[in-house]
């Protein structure tokens, strides 16, 4: 009976909330694609100061859509994470800084489009640094981003100058390992680690005037598959190209002042100023994270008390399911567990998951897995006399748990709820892994386009501390209704 | 004594084994309409075992159990309407923790639909005065003493309208001062006529309240008969044994 009423209700909310988050589709008559990007990478990608994403890339992207005829939905995330989205189908095409290497254009994964940039490498160490040639960084540590155009040509370097690689997923925490003096030195493009010095990295360029060859930029979708889409990206190009509007796109973001794209140094300079110009993707970033808490404390808590139940069945198969379920996901890392539902799953069912279904589904089997093990074990601590005495006045085994035991179990539980829930919120940081627009990416990508570290975490780790406050009261108080 | 004896619990030939531990061998009783028999013997005997089986907290491995005519070792008996007229009173009371005093006494009769909220309350402030509880009707378990409890779960059990009442060492978790009350309760209802099945190491309480006293010894009966035969003729050589170390205690 209660795992009947548990289940109906399971599904109900299930199916709620796939309506909720899946309900989405396109309507228009042109075509509409999928292009992934990375989130913090300027000028060529990055969130400028009213949240809008802009840079060279997107707008020379923007441009071509226009003239081209099609629309396409942005997809900002870490750069390896939107390079696969690519190369499993679950993103149209990419456009992200994103060199024409010999392996990827004559590799098995992408077709590429016309360069539409070149770049050209710089190898930078923080100010004032003794180290003055390449033969300086000999048994030193040297700073990469991996997948980009510039870490292959740090890699070619490595042999003849023997230093060893430490890599990074972004540009942002890449640039603070060097300032903090961990890695000696770094290679980026041009653009992106003038724009960073610009926005007040205490970095310096050390080859200005001689930079490495590391070939051009490219627009690349799966191979074999956009041929339309790739097609009118070299048109569009072309035609960009011939005009000026290029030109301009590109002077825009390499000549202009920085304040255009992160508001004013005092803007920037003070918590207070970061604070009221980046009010509007504090807040949303916070209501992002509640959102994808409280929906998944609930439907967790939900799954978790299922598989407790099915944890005491009387039947062996049950119980034997409910061990499996909670023994792989409660072994498997957050971040795996995301990514391979996000960016695994969607080349092997052949279905797009949307992000926030994906990050959902992650937290829910997670979290779910740690509640099922403490709600089993809470119903094994009631003692087993409270079962016999119920059983022995004529109350089935159903009503005997329905009105004994998992009311006192529960009791026993209401601890590791609430601790479950306080885990449940700082897990929903990991999801910024695949591009959830949550605090931790809002941070990240706040970062990205003023370079004020500190600051910003700072307010980031304020936020999650005053969520946790409020969240340890609403338990409290819960506490003790219970009581 | 006249009438015909009507036979309300029928054992014939059980056997139970946990592993290689056969704890119960070949054991049969009949216990009549009004009777009360108490059981004795050594911890380990199996007597507690042979009475969790009567009510199947326990389930034989071979053998016929009869309560009230209905055969409780066939699995397509419905088990639960069985138990609805057998009372168990615990060792450790095992109250529900989760609910009052009142709650614990009419939640079964009002689950299983034996009567309304409104009949239930007042069956259980009768019971609560009969044992001697009166004002107990709206604290919480966690509140009572020992004695309190037991008495408590006497009252539940009989909330049911049981035929017949399993105590399982009743008093055995008490306090001394406090055993008289629980013994008390149990007399009167004894006088009542209840059928009772009672597992104890109250040897005073077997001699005055026993029909017939059942000795247990290595999951066997190994003699039966009226308190006087049992305690002041024993024939079996192991109850002799068995009175002898607990009438010097």
């Amino acid at each position: 009976m209660v795992k009947k009423k548990l289940m109906t209700l399971l599904t109900a909310v299930t199916a709620l909330f796939l309506m909720a988050v899946g309900g989405a589709s396109a309507s228009a008559d042109k075509p509409n694609y999928v292009i992934s990007t990375d989130a913090t990478y300027a000028p060529f990608d990055f969130q400028n100061k009213n949240n809008q994403y802009v840079g060279i890339d997107l707008d020379i992207l923007k441009e071509i859509a226009k003239r081209e005829g099609f629309t396409y939905t942005l997809k900002p995330m870490d750069f390896s994470s939107a390079a696969q989205m690519v190369a499993n189908g679950q993103a149209d095409g990419i456009i992200a800084g994103m060199a024409i290497t010999d392996e990827r254009k004559n590799g098995p994964v992408y077709d590429v489009s016309d360069p539409y940039y070149q770049t050209g490498v710089a190898w930078i160490t923080k100010k004032g640094s003794k180290i003055k040639s390449l033969d300086d960084l000999r048994g030193k540590t040297v700073a990469l981003k991996t997948g980009t155009a510039a870490a292959n040509y740090g890699q070619s370097l490595q042999a003849k100058y023997g230093f060893k690689i430490k890599t990074f997923k972004d540009t942002d925490t890449m640039y603070s390992d060097v300032e903090n003096g961990n890695s000696a030195a770094t290679f980026e493009d041009m653009p992106v680690i003038q724009y960073a010095i610009k926005n007040g990295r205490q970095l310096e360029i050390k080859n200005p005037n001689n930079l490495g060859n590391a070939g051009g930029c490219g627009f690349f979708v799966q191979k074999g598959k956009n041929a339309a889409l790739l097609a009118a990206f070299n048109k569009g190009l072309k035609e960009i190209k011939a005009d000026g509007t290029y030109q301009k796109i590109v002077d825009k973001y390499l000549n202009s002042k920085q304040e255009d794209f992160v508001g004013s140094r005092a803007d920037n300079n003070s918590v207070w100023g970061i604070l009221k110009t980046n009010k509007q993707a504090f807040w949303d970033g916070m209501v992002e994270t509640l959102y994808l808490t409280v929906l998944a404390i609930v439907l967790a808590s939900l799954w978790g008390l299922l598989l407790g139940v099915m944890g005491i069945s009387q039947k062996l198969w049950i119980r034997g399911l409910s061990t499996t379920i909670i023994y792989i996901f409660r072994g498997l890392p957050l971040m795996v567990l995301a990514f391979f539902i996000y960016i695994g799953l969607p080349g092997a069912i052949g279905t797009k998951i949307p992000a926030t279904t994906a990050g959902l589904l992650t937290l829910i089997l997670n979290e779910g897995a740690y509640t099922g093990a403490f709600v089993r074990g809470g119903f094994e601590a009631v003692d087993a006399g409270q079962m016999e005495a119920a059983r022995s006045l004529g109350l089935s085994r159903g009503q005997s748990l329905r009105k004994v035991v998992i009311p006192q179990g529960l009791k026993i539980m209401v601890p590791s709820f609430v601790n479950q829930f306080i885990i449940t919120l700082k897990d929903t940081s990991i999801l910024s892994a695949i591009g959830l627009l949550e605090l931790t990416q809002t941070g990240t990508l706040i970062v990205a386009r003023n370079s004020q570290g500190f600051r910003v975490w700072a307010i980031i780790a304020v936020i999650y501390l005053i969520i946790i406050t409020l969240l340890t009261w609403l338990s409290n108080w819960l506490k003790k209704r219970l009581r | 004594m006249s009438e015909e004896k009507q036979v309300k619990v029928h054992v014939d030939k059980v056997n139970k084994s946990y592993g290689d531990n056969h704890v119960l061998r070949d054991i049969s009783l009949d216990v009549n309409q009004n009777e009360v028999v108490v059981m004795i013997g050594p911890s380990g005997s199996g007597k507690s075992t042979f009475l969790r089986m009567l009510n199947q907290l326990e389930k034989p491995d071979s053998g016929v159990i009869q309560v009230d005519k209905y055969d409780i070792s066939d699995p397509k008996t419905d088990i639960n309407k069985v138990r609805e007229n057998i009372g168990m009173v615990f060792q450790n009371f095992n109250l529900f923790n989760n609910y009052t005093v009142l709650e614990n006494i009419t939640l079964a009769p009002v689950q299983l639909g034996k009567m309304s909220k409104e009949e239930a309350k007042k069956k259980a402030h009768e019971l609560l005065e009969m044992v001697g509880l009166p004002d107990k009707a709206d604290v919480s378990v966690n509140s009572l003493s020992g004695g309190q409890k037991q008495r408590i779960a006497i009252a539940r059990a009989l909330a049911m309208n049981p035929d017949v009442m399993l105590f399982d060492e009743p008093t055995s978790a008490l306090d001394p001062e406090v055993v008289g009350d629980v013994l008390d309760v149990m007399k009167n209802l004894a006088q009542s006529g209840m059928t009772m099945i009672i597992v104890t190491h109250e040897m005073g309480f077997a001699k005055q309240v026993a029909d017939r006293v059942v000795f247990f010894e290595s999951g066997k009966i190994q003699e039966s008969g009226s308190p006087e035969q049992i305690f002041n003729a024993p024939k079996n050589a192991r109850l002799q044994s068995f009175l002898s170390k607990v009438m010097e205690a």
